[in-house]
């Protein structure tokens, strides 16, 4: 029934995104449905309390630059991108950027922002082909773990090859390299610490070559280019 | 040909939780220990990982964790004027096999027995008379266990720890707190880690319960509420509520068993050795009969291997625990139409089944979202905690909303009267699915002197050795009780919001097609008269000193609860006092 759920959620999603809104029932969220139109302008223009325009780091598609400095968002579900709005905002996911613009937005912008980004079904940027035998490794710990240490593999929450347990657990699939290996770190150290603490856990046992080698086969496992690994489960 | 290998300290027989157990105490008491596992070995990375482990056909409907039922079946007939037949398909109990055994897909349920439990038969005569029991049932075998709750408490509290049982305290010290079971046998401290959070259908119930004047208490579980480092320094993790945790292993180390708390500590042991996919045929004794000298085992290449030992543990499930008993000769078969013998003897097991609440369709249960041991319940009606003296019948049953996750092969809930099959049924499935919920009634079986375990005289195994033959049917007494509660829980159900309540409680025949329970108990049970039992207060074969048979097999009846706790404690203490006693000065521990 839980695969069912997540169908009858997707489904939802698409109903609602061709009705022009997303309802979300989470507690935290705004009275009022979320309106990705706002969230569009929001992204495209920024809000005048110090808001810069999302899309300058991030895309109006949700893209970002292909550099890894910024997260990919487009497609990532609505209600894990307003979660991070509001750690971000609230001081328990740490940022120097996204904390003081955070703090700016009120719930319904973030909410608006979110439900845009969600519904966005951007390309994927080609991207420099990334070392094969990192990628064997990296696929090795995303889909069985590693048994000489008993790290459970990533797979088992972000699901197949990192397709997302949406709502609260994110896609890693087609996310940027870079960006993955910094929020392992994030997670070792303990400057991210904004979801139960299995996270922590897992990254503690990662060592900075398994890191390299996950982020690796995540954002290779979106890339029409990259031929080197075959890509199973969707 | 047999091949004679290096004698050991000790060997146990199955590799599960007591075979993990006695494997640590006793290498860290220095001895040299082997482990024979009959099935493979597995781990938590790679073999129980996401999405594979998430296979409800693989696991619910074929059993894949299970006994291998074509090599090795169990008989079975309801009374000894039949004839038995071979369980081809586990439905009713599900024997664990592998590494790790049953504790690997239990569900977590972590309940200490109560005190009068182990005081049974003393209790019972006391409260009510002698006179009042015989009446119960002239069959009942009641009988103590020979050891005390306040003895076993501290192995209660290790074994608590070594898991990080997650629960809220409802007795320390005889201290009634609030927020836990008041009905709870008292504990010398508080339960590792807090309780796990409320469902929805515990919610519910909480709120039902509250109305009819009973005491709802979150059911401790072995799925932990948060991140816990044991005794041995063993990490685990955060339950997720995944769903799939019952005939299932757990992807996430959030479910105790021996993979997450002992068994990567021991198999580092230079004294340790596991020997997987190995069948023990027998264990050996010398010409007396009164010492065994070790076990006979074959390899999954067929070849046969004599591990000579100067100590036997029986640590398999607890019907095989019975059945390597019989096929070594160790100690005398109960014979039923005498009543003399004791292998076999006062086999028990549990009686389960609640009713089933139908709400309305503005309530969403969401049960898909759930632990292994979820639950709110109320211990109102456990063991001999209300006044039986009017009633006619001895034991009693904890109800509880535990839902463990509402798969979608299983988990098709439809009212009374709706067709098996068929367009109406699917409706009846879509509109009920998510606004149903199970209750559960679980409790006693008392044991009796027409239930017994023996050799099946025509079926053998794949090693030519015959199955084990259960001859089981629920007592009178069990029924009335199951059907007393079945009422009051009736009640609960519509106090909880039920627009209709299907009525629950057990029944006779008993019948092996669907699932029960697997805390199938007894055939070789402690006690201090060697008369009526196989084994000491130590868990010591009274007739061979020297081995020793672990487990729920040595339960005289069944208790109230999840029996998994107390198989822990009993081992903790038999060990305890074989590490302090019987290494010194090898013998019977118990003279009589």
């Amino acid at each position: 029934m839980r695969t069912a759920g997540l169908n009858a959620v997707k489904t939802a999603v698409g109903l609602a995104a061709l009705l022009g809104s997303v309802h979300s029932a989470r507690a935290q969220d705004p009275v009022r449905a979320p309106d990705p139109k706002n969230g569009a302008v929001i992204i495209a223009q920024g809000i005048g309390t110090g808001v810069p325009a999302c899309a300058q780091c991030h895309a109006f598609n949700g893209e970002s630059d292909g550099s890894g400095a910024f997260p990919r968002l487009a497609g990532q579900s609505a209600v894990y991108l307003a979660k991070q709005l509001r750690d971000f905002a609230s001081g328990i996911r740490n940022s120097a950027v996204m904390t003081q613009l955070a703090r700016s937005m009120s719930t319904e912008q973030i909410a608006d922002v979110a439900a845009y980004y969600a519904n966005m079904n951007a390309p994927f940027p080609p991207l420099k082909p990334l070392d094969p035998t990192l990628i064997m490794r990296g696929k090795q710990l995303a889909r069985v773990g590693s048994t000489s240490d008993q790290t459970p593999s990533c797979n088992a929450c972000h699901g197949p090859d990192g397709a997302g347990e949406p709502p609260d657990i994110p896609y890693l699939a087609g996310q940027y390299s870079p960006y993955i290996a910094l929020n392992l770190q994030m997670w070792q150290r303990g400057f991210r610490k904004n979801s139960p603490e299995s996270m922590a856990a897992v990254a503690s046992r990662l060592s900075p070559g398994d890191i390299q080698a996950v982020s690796a086969f995540y954002q290779q496992v979106r890339d029409s280019l990259a031929a080197s690994v075959p890509s199973e489960g969707h | 040909m047999t091949t004679r290998l290096a004698p050991v300290d000790a060997v146990t027989i199955g590799v599960g939780l007591t075979g993990a157990m006695v494997g640590h105490e006793l290498t860290q008491a220095g001895l040299k220990v082997v482990g024979l596992e009959r099935g493979s070995a597995r781990f938590t990375v790679p073999d129980f990982q996401a999405p594979g482990i998430h296979d409800e056909l693989r696991f619910s409907i074929r059993k894949a964790m299970m006994q291998d039922n074509v090599r090795e079946a169990v008989t079975f007939r309801n009374t000894s004027d039949q004839v038995a037949l071979p369980i081809r398909r586990w439905e009713s109990f599900l024997p664990g096999t592998g590494l790790g055994g049953s504790f690997v897909h239990w569900n977590g349920q972590s309940f200490r027995f109560q005190v009068a439990d182990f005081i049974y038969r003393t209790h019972l005569i006391q409260r009510y008379g002698k006179k009042f029991l015989e009446a119960c049932g002239p069959e009942l075998s009641v009988q103590d266990w020979g050891v005390t709750y306040d003895e076993l408490e501290p192995y209660y509290d290790k074994f608590e720890y070594l898991l990080g049982v997650s629960g809220t305290a409802g007795n320390i010290k005889g201290k009634i707190l609030s927020g836990g079971n008041p009905f709870e046998a008292p504990r010398s401290r508080d339960y590792p880690n807090p309780a796990m959070k409320e469902t929805y259908f515990g919610a519910l119930f909480r709120r039902g319960v509250d109305k009819l004047g009973y005491h709802p208490y979150p059911q401790p579980s072995a799925n932990l509420s948060r991140p816990y480092t044991n005794p041995l320094g063993m990490k685990l993790e955060q339950c997720v509520f995944c769903g799939f945790c019952e005939r299932y292993a757990c992807e996430h180390f959030a479910k105790a068993s021996p993979q997450t708390t002992i068994l990567p500590v021991l198999l580092k042991s230079p004294n340790y050795e596991l020997r997987t996919n190995c069948q023990v045929l027998r264990i050996n004794l010398d010409n007396t009969g009164t010492r065994a000298t070790g076990v006979t085992y074959v390899d999954d290449a067929g070849r046969e291997f004599e591990q000579p030992a100067s100590m036997v543990y029986i640590t398999a499930f607890p019907i095989n625990n019975v059945r390597m008993l019989l096929l070594s000769g160790i100690g005398k078969p109960y014979d039923p139409r005498t009543g003399q013998g004791v292998v076999g003897r006062n086999y028990s097991y549990q009686t389960t089944g609640g009713p089933t609440v139908f709400l309305d369709e503005s309530i969403n249960v969401n049960a898909f979202m759930s632990s292994g041991a979820p639950g709110t319940m109320i211990d109102d009606f456990s063991g001999d905690n209300f006044d039986h003296s009017k009633l006619g019948f001895v034991g009693g049953q904890y109800v509880g909303s535990i839902m463990t996750g509402a798969r979608p092969i299983e988990f098709h809930p439809t009212p009374p009267g709706t067709p098996a099959w068929g367009s109406e049924w699917k409706r009846a499935v879509a509109r009920h699915y998510n606004h149903t919920i199970l209750l559960q009634q679980h409790g006693t079986s008392t044991s009796s002197r027409l239930n017994y375990l023996d050799l099946d005289p025509i079926y053998k195994d794949a090693w030519g050795l015959p199955l084990l033959r259960m001859t089981f049917d629920f007592p009178d007494n069990d029924i009335r009780m199951s059907q007393y509660i079945a009422d009051k829980v009736v009640e609960i159900g519509h106090a909880m919001g039920g627009k209709v309540v299907a009525r629950g409680g057990t029944r006779r025949p008993y019948a092996v097609t669907h699932y029960q329970s697997t805390h199938n108990a007894g055939g070789a049970v402690m006690g201090d008269d060697p008369s009526t039992s196989v084994v000491n207060r130590y868990l010591q074969c009274w007739d061979v000193p020297n081995v020793f048979s672990m487990g729920a097999s040595a339960f005289p009846q069944n208790g109230t609860y999840n029996y998994s706790m107390t198989i822990g404690a009993l081992t903790y203490w038999a060990l305890d006092a074989i590490k302090k006693h019987y290494l010194k000065s090898p013998g019977p521990m118990v003279h009589t």
